[in-house]
């Protein structure tokens, strides 16, 4: 199957997912979760390739292209892998909902135009798709109707639509001066280009990325989307979607610049690689505060695909193979934890009944196994815990900061990770552990099709953990496509210059200390099992209702930090917002309606006119 | 030889950190002029809570502790003790790091799946007062692998003895002084030991265990001290050049911190992050800032 | 350490760590209490036996009563003694545990301790000094290398009489019989 095919099969089976709903109900789920397959298996066999083509259909006058290599096919992997699952999971999480045609319409429209954009073989192509699915993504997020849904969708429209404008310019400006929009054609034209030129595309397409990567300052939409989607849809969104924009930075800085520009675009210690890497510590250090404060399940993974998006690119922008290779890593290791997240937060929405608030939930643990199993993999995974997928991504990060000898830029990722332990057992804790709530003791447990994803999603964040060698050829060969050298690798590990990483040798080292501890235990202490209320409470009984410590979790730090913690750069975006709206309702108030007012407004401008040329003379 | 090590350094580590409760206990005693316990007291209340029958709160009550010691107990194999270190070789101070999140991450789920509050507010506290010290010591890590370019805490064991301690150098002082002044927090000592408060919140984590959790926690408790102190002791005070002088830094860096402990109050957790955020953190900053100057 | 120390110290280490690992659990009953600081603290030193204050009844295995036992106090002390982990000592310092003290002909004291948990020891006086909590711990010791400290036994032996008093006096009680029918 062709590439061509599978985007075809892409756009047109969601439309026709969409009428076949109008059909039946049934057919329409299967034939979303068979196209969402199709279309992930169709892309996982084009491993290897690499190539560029033409399409058959052109927009004003120019011809549309698709084109793959490493980079283009992780990517394209990960985003309907991650589609897959989103759709499985969503079978019973949106079961009864109203618009549902209308639902899955958006979602394999979202799927397939996503992949368009990661083979977009030139600007245009890209941008249609990119296009495509921000539009889809405004409608999927306000879908619910209510007005804080739409008012979020709101928000992400205004703040994409000024970095996609931003990034038409520039697009525009390529074609009038290049007359191509092809992206190996663009590379060579724009090695010659005048520096000052190159900056301005260059500024101009990155702030387009960083609003869709949502990194500070720009990051403003994504908590408030998050809040507001479904949680199937949240995973794609955290996941693979905000990840676009990680795509277009390297599809613009290591594609179409490549690293000799870059070094170019200099001016001392001020060079646009810098000011990448300092926007993203701060993103990762700010991130990880705000999120430790959060009390919504969903908005504290939210701020956390922000600070996880700030360490990918802190670490891409080092521009050496060990940086690119842990930004790329760490984009494939945060989609299937944060899809892992999600799905665990939409399953615990769904079986209580759309609890979200961090300060009611408790103990679910002891109802919910699959889904805490899911949590545990997940948090452990974004701390970096060893034996996680995470670990691996995050030691080649902080290891290709201290060889690049950046330690102000480790010290932030350093910070970040344990800001991402506070919120992390937070998340945990406050959801799984703790005591079971009376009013949660009858909870049922995760449905099949929404366990299914949990456990394959847990399965590769360890396997991953511990085979790191499998994922990382894979970013390793995309690193090779984005002109990089490749990575020492083994299954077990990597090997650089100036240190390795075994994981095998901490496997075996973690495995034995548990089971030596374990077997001391068991070997001489004896335990009964009691039940959760059976626990000191004062020598009293424990109190009925709630017997947890949720409320204000990192009370003492939150007063600390809370003066620094404010957000300032979106409260500063939405003010704007606002004074914009004020100054356009004042400027409604001159359409009075009546014809009186308008004669008046003509007779001011002629006056006007009269006035300037008699007193200065300018035109005759 | 080098086999058997893989099994001594653990048990040796283990060993250290019991007698140095039990000394613990019995220099604080001699500072409040009492007599005191016998120094194998910890190992008494060992034997006394093995033979104890216990209560469990399930799966995750049980496994946390036992990764909370195992994981304990396989950060010594990365922690050089004198000239003898295992697994040095592997991902070097960054794998360290993150080994040692496992010990207070087992206590944590431990903690939250014995459901109960105290336990609770314990883990909250501990992971707050953790985000406290670990801003200057962060900073103190990074300036020491800047200064001597690696990542591997056996060569930055080997510089310093080849050269100056790191605390005894020019612009490493700095962030030695730092160091030793969040130390106590580190170890989570009196004026810090907000996690374990026995009076206010029951000692926390520890409120539900009894029996032989207790004794898994108590084992933990003392390693965990010694790898605080071991890792002062590689870092800032040159490690040593065989396992007995490096376990008699060990002793001395924790008895001072010790003094520490029997002279102040506890503080409350504002009043500890407000102290480790401010002069310990400036300094550490201050001496990252002089690393990178001086550079090497 | 003399060499019979060394002996059964090896024979029975479980019993030799009992003596000498006393954990108190924290909890003043009444005004005896003000006897227990100065017993802990420098003037008197229980820690050099071993024993020191718990801070939950999780981790202790020494529960003294000290003083009298209002009805409010000994729901509370028969949850606390249950959630102690077993084997675990019960001794009740002054008169009032014993047969109810100066408050004989209260309406909401008991009067004997020993019908609602198990006692192993007593110690007489009202109030008794420090020392005297040194001679019962001694006396404990005793007990327990002669297996005669046996209170958890019989509180298991005898859990359905121990329960209905405990009802008789405080009503229901908020949490399910420890132990299963009849006990074991």
């Amino acid at each position: 199957m062709t590439l061509e095919m599978v985007l075809l099969a892409g756009f047109g089976g969601a439309l026709l997912t969409w009428l076949l709903g109008k059909v039946s109900a049934r057919l329409r789920n299967g034939l979303a979760v068979l196209l969402a397959l199709g279309m992930f298996v169709a892309v996982c066999l084009m491993h290897g390739q690499s190539f560029q083509r033409l399409l058959p259909l052109g927009f004003m006058g120019l011809r549309l292209s698709v084109r793959m290599n490493m980079l283009s096919w992780l990517f394209a992997v990960l985003i309907l892998g991650t589609g897959l699952l989103s759709v499985i999971f969503s079978l019973r999480y949106m079961r009864g909902r109203s618009r549902l045609d209308y639902y899955y319409f958006t979602l394999l429209l979202i799927n397939a135009a996503m992949l368009g954009t990661v083979v977009a073989g030139d600007l245009l192509t890209f941008f249609i798709c990119w296009e495509l699915v921000s539009w889809s993504t405004v409608l999927l997020i306000s879908l619910k109707g209510t007005g804080r849904a739409i008012s979020a969708g709101l928000k992400y429209m205004v703040m994409a639509l000024a970095g996609s404008l931003a990034m038409l310019v520039a697009i525009l400006s390529l074609h009038a001066r290049f007359d191509t929009l092809t992206i190996p054609r663009l590379a060579e034209l724009l090695g010659a280009a005048p520096l000052g030129y190159v900056l301005f595309v260059t500024v101009l397409m990155s702030a387009g990325f960083l609003v869709i990567n949502a990194l500070w300052p720009f990051h403003g939409w994504l908590p408030d989307a998050h809040a507001e989607a479904f949680s199937p849809f949240s995973s794609v969104l955290s996941g693979v979607l905000v990840r676009k924009g990680l795509y277009g930075l390297y599809l613009l800085v290591y594609v179409l610049l490549g690293t000799g520009l870059l070094q170019r675009l200099a001016w001392g210690a001020l060079s646009y690689l810098n000011v990448m890497a300092w926007i993203g510590a701060i993103t990762v250090v700010f991130a990880a505060f705000r999120a430790l404060v959060q009390d919504d399940s969903k908005r504290i993974l939210a701020w956390s695909t922000v600070g996880q998006g700030g360490y990918m690119v802190l670490a891409s922008s080092l521009a050496t193979e060990l940086g690119v290779a842990g930004g790329v890593f760490h984009f494939l290791n945060y989609c299937l934890l944060s899809a892992l997240l999600f799905f665990v937060a939409g399953a615990v929405e769904h079986r209580t009944g759309g609890t979200r608030d961090l300060n009611a939930l408790g103990g679910l643990m002891r109802r919910m196994p699959v889904a805490f199993t899911g949590a545990m993999a997940g948090v452990m995974g974004v701390i970096g815990v060893p034996l996680t997928n995470g670990f691996v991504s995050k030691w080649i990060i902080y290891k290709s900061l201290l060889s690049e000898g950046r330690p102000f830029l480790a010290f932030a990722a350093f910070l970040g990770t344990w800001g991402t332990i506070l919120y992390g057992y937070k998340f945990l804790h406050n959801i799984f552990l703790g005591r079971l709530p009376d009013r949660f003791a009858e909870v049922r447990r995760v449905p099949f099709t929404m366990a299914l994803p949990i456990l394959v999603l847990t399965a590769l964040v360890l396997v991953f953990g511990v085979l790191p060698g499998i994922p990382l050829s894979a970013v390793s060969a995309a690193g090779v496509s984005m002109g990089f050298g490749s990575l020492g690798l083994s299954v077990w590990g990597i090997t650089t210059d100036t240190g390795t990483l075994n994981v095998v040798n901490l496997l075996a080292a973690i495995v034995a200390g548990v089971f030596a501890v374990w077997a001391l235990w068991r070997g001489l202490g004896r335990s009964v099992r009691v039940d959760q209320d059976d626990s000191y409470a004062a020598g009293m009984a424990v109190p009925r209702q709630r017997y947890n410590f949720t409320a204000d979790f990192y009370g003492p730090l939150r007063r600390i930090i809370g003066p620094w913690a404010g957000d300032a750069a979106d409260a500063l975006l939405v003010g704007l917002a606002r004074r914009t709206a004020l100054v356009s309702d004042a400027f409604r108030k001159l359409y009075t309606g009546y014809v009186g007012s308008y004669v008046l407004y003509i007779l001011l401008f002629l006056a006007a006119l009269i006035f300037v040329q008699i007193t200065w003379s300018p035109w005759l | 030889m080098n086999v058997l090590w893989y099994f001594l350094s653990p048990l040796i580590a283990l060993l250290a950190g019991l007698l140095f409760l039990g000394l613990a206990r019995k220099i604080m005693a001699r500072i409040h002029w009492r007599y005191g316990p016998p120094v194998t007291q910890p190992l008494i209340d060992i034997i006394r809570l093995f033979s104890q029958r216990s209560a469990s709160h399930g799966a995750l009550f049980d496994l946390g502790l036992v990764l909370s010691l195992a994981g304990s107990l396989v950060i010594t194999l990365f922690l050089p003790l004198g000239n003898i270190a295992p697994m040095s070789g592997s991902g070097g101070m960054l794998v360290i790091l993150y080994m040692m999140l496992l010990g207070p991450l087992g206590m944590a789920l431990s903690g939250g799946a014995s459901a109960n509050p105290n336990a609770s507010i314990g883990v909250s506290r501990k992971l707050m007062l953790a985000m406290g010290y670990e801003l200057p010591l962060l900073l103190v890590l990074l300036a020491v692998m800047t200064r001597f370019d690696t990542i591997s805490i056996v060569s930055i064991v080997q510089q310093q003895r080849a050269g100056a301690w790191s605390i005894a150098s020019f612009p490493l002082v700095v962030s030695g002084i730092a160091y030793l002044m969040v130390l106590p927090a580190i170890l989570g000592l009196r004026p810090f030991e907000v996690a374990g408060a026995a009076q206010e919140i029951s000692s926390g984590p520890q409120v539900e265990l009894g029996g032989p959790y207790l004794a898994l926690a108590t084992m933990q408790h003392g390693l965990s001290m010694y790898i605080g102190a071991s890792l002062f002791v590689n870092l800032a005070l040159g490690g040593a050049a065989n396992p007995f002088v490096f376990l008699v830094k060990v002793l001395v860096v924790l008895a001072l911190c010790l003094f520490v402990n029997a002279s102040f109050p506890r503080f409350r957790v504002e009043q500890a992050i407000g102290y480790l955020w401010r002069w310990p953190t400036l300094l550490a900053l201050a001496g990252l800032v002089l690393t990178v100057v001086t550079g090497r | 350490m003399d060499r019979n120390q060394l002996i059964k110290w090896l024979k029975e280490p479980a019993k030799m760590g009992h003596k000498y690992s006393l954990h108190a659990v924290y909890f003043c009953t009444g005004c005896g209490i003000i006897e227990v600081p100065p017993s802990i603290t420098a003037r008197w030193d229980a820690e050099r036996f071993g024993v020191t204050p718990a801070a939950s009844p999780r981790q202790a295995n020494l529960f003294l009563i000290t003083g009298y036992v209002s009805l409010k106090t000994l729901k509370a002390i028969i949850r606390t003694y249950e959630q102690m982990p077993e084997p675990k000592y019960t001794v009740g310092f002054g008169s009032c545990p014993i047969n109810g003290g100066m408050y004989w002909d209260s309406y909401n004291t008991i009067k004997h301790l020993d019908r609602y948990i198990p006692v192993d020891g007593w110690i007489a006086g009202c109030m008794p000094r420090p020392e005297a909590i040194f001679v019962a711990v001694t006396h404990l010791w005793t007990l327990i290398d002669k297996d005669m400290a046996d209170g958890y036994r019989r509180y298991r032996r005898n859990y359905a009489a121990y329960r209905a008093n405990q009802e008789m006096v405080l009503g229901e009680l908020g949490w399910p019989p420890l132990f299963g029918g009849e006990g074991e």
